[in-house]
């Protein structure tokens, strides 16, 4: 069943929207229980969760949360689109709307990537 | 010029992989191949087909992945080797021959005919709707019930019991006609569990339908529906 | 297996569809099963493009419509049939308007009409290109509001039980599962569907084999005027599908070579819409004298829609537009269609009177499968999905009338395990040396070339026996899948069988009838033939080839006279 969810050969566009969208979900709320995980280790000192927060914002983590940001930008953004056509609305223009919805994502997801780099970075 | 058909096959227990090597004109189908197969090299290909004009809905096998009517694909449209496989997400019986019977039965459930309070057989009377309310709904009743959508919708690979686009468009086409008054029958037909609200917009439906009826955008307008209608009743 | 049912339908075209509905609206104690190979809306009747025929409006009246059909059939129709025919169909029309079919319409509201080959009147009614589509779908949708219809879809008939002159029931085999059910029943409708694929170049779908036609005649029910096959001039280069006589009904012309409308020549008043026989000899006398467009896949005539505008076709023939862009990479918008004359209706069938009833009680036919005959040696174009609606609901109603003061009969259970060991045992237990995709192909040979438009004794007899010699075959042939099931190919060999029988009573009818009327043509005999021939032929089954016999027409209102457009 799940499998199908996933498989993309022969599908359009629309429907790898769709498996991503998925995907992301899954992986937005694993990270959302990683990161209460981690708020909650505040209960235990300051100094623990300053540690924590430290070893996360490395340049050897920077990839991982550009990717989570990836998705979370390509979750949120595709599905706003979605949220715009299961009203019922736009449905003729759905196939430039995923384009630019794409290219939005894109656009957010570099410029974030950008701010995060140079944050991380210290430059 | 020869053309490698590469079909999954399964006699009822087993299924596998059968490679034939067919001599292909220009104009000829992918159904027309399969009978040249079935007439002349294993009469017990097994597939379904009757009008080979588009029109009957039998012939839909997913061809290199994505699901048509064998009979209105140009072969040489797609390359010189193809791969046919049965749809997904129905039962294979034999080879190509796939279950469609939850498939009928779930354009039955949702009740797709007229709804009439006047309705007399005796004496019918000439209703009268103009080329306008005609053509607000015309679009859907073109569905040839073959299934490539049902094939393709991740709704229908979670739950079996999903209506599917295609129900859920000869709901709405009823729904969308002048002459009807069911539409609050049929409303609480869809709308339940089984239902438009498993919907998730993969719009893959719409993508491969063979008569580009947009099966995802009647789930979508019977989705609005049901939200207005819904929140109208809270207020009521 | 054994089932049983007040009424057996066997067929779920137009004319099964409307005779269960019928049956349903008479009792709702009945109970009423409907056989069909296909699921319903998968039927051939879909395929119907043009529209059906009825009298609607001020100006049109029965009489007319009578007589265009009389005249049509080149009077070898019943004609009491005619009248009641014309009569009823209005009333179907509304019908199926208030079961939701979408019928094309004018500015106004109402239901739209148009013109067709033969009817002097603008009475087609019609749902875009796609009207017999939308009539099956409408009548199947129909159908489900009915709790004591019980279907059998993909189920296939291999006989009918008749005891003493009275149907007792049949046997069909369940193509999922490959058993054989036993059905018994009180009355049961053929509405099995024409005959067409007897023919390799035809408008047919691939499932139209004369099952039902052939079931009976092996039961002893006599076969009418099978002789009469109709040629439909505009069928598409080469795969045979329909381009509707609405092409030309909307203003399409045919072109020569040269250009040239030569309908001039044949039918100056009509032209383009003149019947279907006369316009099809037209265009195969064209492609015979050397005038027809050469192409790989032969000679064709041109069906030229590029004068109508794009608004206009994608309007009113969209279907056309689409299946010549999709089968043949042509727009017509831009380029004219290559056609020839196609073998498209068969006239014929299960000999019935104006009621549906067979001679043998309880076992009634209707649509293309039954011969009423309103067609008789020709049919109109829109004449037939009309039929099937009248005589479908007819049959129905007839049925259930019976079947209420009916008595069950059993079918012993001897009959069964006969059937079963002829199916299993005999014809796909049996191994030999032929196969039935090669006796099929040789048998649309022979009908393409010897029993075509143009016939003549030689051709016939040579057709005659070639056709006794793919029968002789047939005893020998092995089928290659031997499981059981959905196993198509016993199927074919079933359908092979049918139609081997069908094409004999074709060939020995047509090599009888030594005269030329409507759609049967022969080049020694070129004139109609009123003093010997205006009777129906009948064509009784023995096991040495057909036994025929000849019954007169029923004439009302009008007498045979020249037939001029
Ligand atoms: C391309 C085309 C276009 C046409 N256009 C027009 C038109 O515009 N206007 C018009 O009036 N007429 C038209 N006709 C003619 C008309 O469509 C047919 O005459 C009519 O549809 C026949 O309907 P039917 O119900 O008798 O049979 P069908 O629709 O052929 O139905 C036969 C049924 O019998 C079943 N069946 C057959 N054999 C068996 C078996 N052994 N066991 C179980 N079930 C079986 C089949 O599954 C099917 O359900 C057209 C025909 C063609 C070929
Ligand atoms: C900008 C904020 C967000 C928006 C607009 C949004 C929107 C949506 C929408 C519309 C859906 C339904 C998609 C469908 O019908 O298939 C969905 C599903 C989902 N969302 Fe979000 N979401 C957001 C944030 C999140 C976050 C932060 C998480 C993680 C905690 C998350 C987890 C999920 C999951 C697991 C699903 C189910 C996936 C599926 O059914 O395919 N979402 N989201
Ligand atoms: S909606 Fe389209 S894809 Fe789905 S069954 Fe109907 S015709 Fe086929
Ligand atoms: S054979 Fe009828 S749709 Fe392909």
């Amino acid at each position: 069943m799940w499998q199908k969810w996933f498989s993309v050969k022969g599908k359009s566009l629309f429907s790898i929207a769709f498996s991503l969208h998925r995907l992301t979900g899954v992986v937005l709320t694993i990270y959302l229980c990683m990161h209460l995980a981690y708020l909650t280790s505040i209960r235990m000192g300051k100094e623990v969760f300053e540690s924590f927060i430290a070893t996360t914002v490395t340049p050897q983590f920077l990839i991982f949360d550009i990717l989570l940001v990836l998705a979370g930008i390509y979750h949120g953004v595709n599905g706003l689109r979605l949220i715009l056509h299961e009203f019922g609305l736009t449905y003729e223009s759905r196939k430039s709307i995923l384009y630019v919805s794409v290219a939005i994502v894109l656009i957010v997801w570099l410029i974030a990537s950008y701010r995060m780099y140079t944050f991380v970075m210290g430059v | 010029m020869d053309v490698e058909f590469r079909i999954r096959r399964f006699d009822g227990e087993k299924s596998y992989w059968q490679t034939f090597n067919i001599p292909v004109k220009r104009g000829m189908t992918v159904l027309e191949g399969l009978y040249y197969i079935k007439e002349n090299l294993d009469g017990s290909l097994t597939f379904r087909a009757s009008c080979r004009m588009a029109i009957c809905g039998s012939c839909a096998v997913k061809i290199n992945g994505k699901p048509r009517l064998a009979c209105e694909t140009q072969i040489l449209e797609i390359g010189n080797s193809l791969e046919v496989e049965p749809l997904d997400n129905f039962k294979v019986i034999k080879d190509l021959v796939t279950d469609f019977e939850g498939f009928f039965k779930k354009h039955e459930a949702v009740k797709p005919y007229l709804i009439r309070k006047d309705d007399n057989y005796e004496e019918p009377v000439e209703l009268i709707q103009s080329p306008k309310e005609l053509h607000a709904y015309y679009d859907f009743t073109l569905c040839v019930k073959c299934g490539a959508c049902y094939s393709v919708c991740p709704a229908a690979a979670t739950r079996d019991d999903y209506l599917g686009p295609a129900a859920i468009t000869a709901a709405y086409r009823f729904n969308a006609d002048s002459r009807d008054e069911g539409e609050k029958i049929r409303l609480a037909l869809v709308c339940g569990d089984n239902g438009v609200w498993r919907c998730h917009f993969a719009a893959e439906c719409s993508e491969v339908c063979p008569k580009q009826i947009d099966p995802a955008k009647a789930v979508q307008k019977i989705r609005f529906k049901s939200a207005i209608e819904t929140i109208k009743s809270i207020f009521r | 297996m054994k089932v049983q049912h007040d009424i057996v339908i066997v067929g779920a075209g137009l004319a099964g569809m409307r005779a269960v509905i019928a049956a349903a609206e008479k009792s709702k104690k009945l109970s009423i099963a409907l056989i069909s190979k296909t699921y319903p809306i998968r039927c051939h009747s879909v395929c119907a493009e043009g529209g059906t025929a009825a009298v609607m409006r001020e100006g049109d009246s029965f009489d007319l419509h009578a007589w265009d059909t009389v005249k049509g059939s080149d009077f070898l129709a019943d004609q009491d049939a005619v009248e009641f025919f014309v009569r009823e169909m209005p009333k179907e029309i509304l019908r199926l308007d208030n079961w939701g079919c979408p019928w094309s319409r004018t500015e106004d509201g109402l239901i739209a009409q148009r013109a067709f080959g033969g009817h002097s009147f603008n009475r087609t009614i019609f749902a875009a290109d796609r009207t017999g589509f939308h009539e099956v779908h409408t009548l199947y949708e129909r159908m489900l509001m009915y709790p004591n219809v019980i279907r059998y879809d993909e189920y296939f008939l291999t006989s009918l039980v008749i005891e003493d002159g009275k149907i007792k029931g049949l046997t069909a085999i369940e193509l999922k599962t490959g058993d054989l059910i036993l059905f018994e029943a009180k009355a049961v409708i053929l509405a099995t569907g024409g005959a067409g694929r007897l023919y390799g170049f035809t408008t047919y779908s691939h499932t139209v084999t004369g099952d039902g036609m052939a079931v009976a005649y092996r039961a002893g029910v006599p076969l009418k005027d099978m002789e009469f096959f109709q040629f439909h001039p505009t069928g598409l280069v080469p795969s045979g599908i329909l381009m509707t006589e609405a092409c030309r009904g909307e203003g399409g012309y045919l072109r020569n070579k040269d250009g040239e409308r030569f309908m001039e020549r044949y039918a100056p008043e009509k032209m383009e819409l003149a019947p279907r026989d006369v316009v099809a000899r037209a265009m195969w006398k064209e492609i015979l004298e050397g005038r027809g467009i050469e192409s790989e896949h032969g000679y064709y005539i041109a069906l030229d829609l590029t004068h109508l505008g794009e608004e206009k076709i994608n309007e009113r023939l969209p279907l056309i537009r689409d299946a010549a862009i999709k089968f043949v990479g042509i727009d017509p918008v831009e380029e004219p269609i290559p056609v020839r004359p196609v073998a498209h209706y068969t006239m014929g069938g299960v000999h019935t009177n104006a009621n549906c009833e067979s001679p043998v009680k309880g076992l009634y036919a209707a649509g293309e499968a039954g011969c009423v005959s309103i067609h008789g040696a020709n049919r109109l174009g829109s004449n037939s999905t009309a039929e099937c609606l009248v005589f479908g609901r007819a049959a129905g109603e007839k049925a259930a009338e019976y079947v209420l003061n009916a008595d069950y009969s059993h079918v012993s259970n001897e009959v069964y395990k006969a059937e079963e060991s002829r199916i299993f045992d005999e014809i796909l237990g049996k191994s030999g040396d032929e196969n039935p995709y090669q006796l099929k192909k040789e048998l649309n040979e022979t009908m393409d070339k010897n029993l075509w438009i143009f016939r003549i004794e030689d051709e016939l007899k040579e057709a005659v026996k070639k056709i006794k010699e793919l029968k002789e075959r047939f005893n020998n042939v092995e089928i290659v899948d031997k499981t059981k099931g959905f196993n198509t190919d016993l199927v074919y060999t079933f359908e092979v069988g049918y139609m081997l029988d069908l094409a004999e009573v074709v060939a020995i009818g047509a090599l009888n009838r030594t005269e030329s009327r409507g759609a049967h043509y022969r080049l020694d005999y070129p004139k109609r033939d009123d003093e010997n021939w205006l009777k129906h032929t009948l064509a009784y089954y023995t096991p040495d080839g057909p036994r025929f016999e000849y019954i007169p027409v029923t004439i009302t209102k009008w007498e045979p006279v020249e037939r001029k457009y």
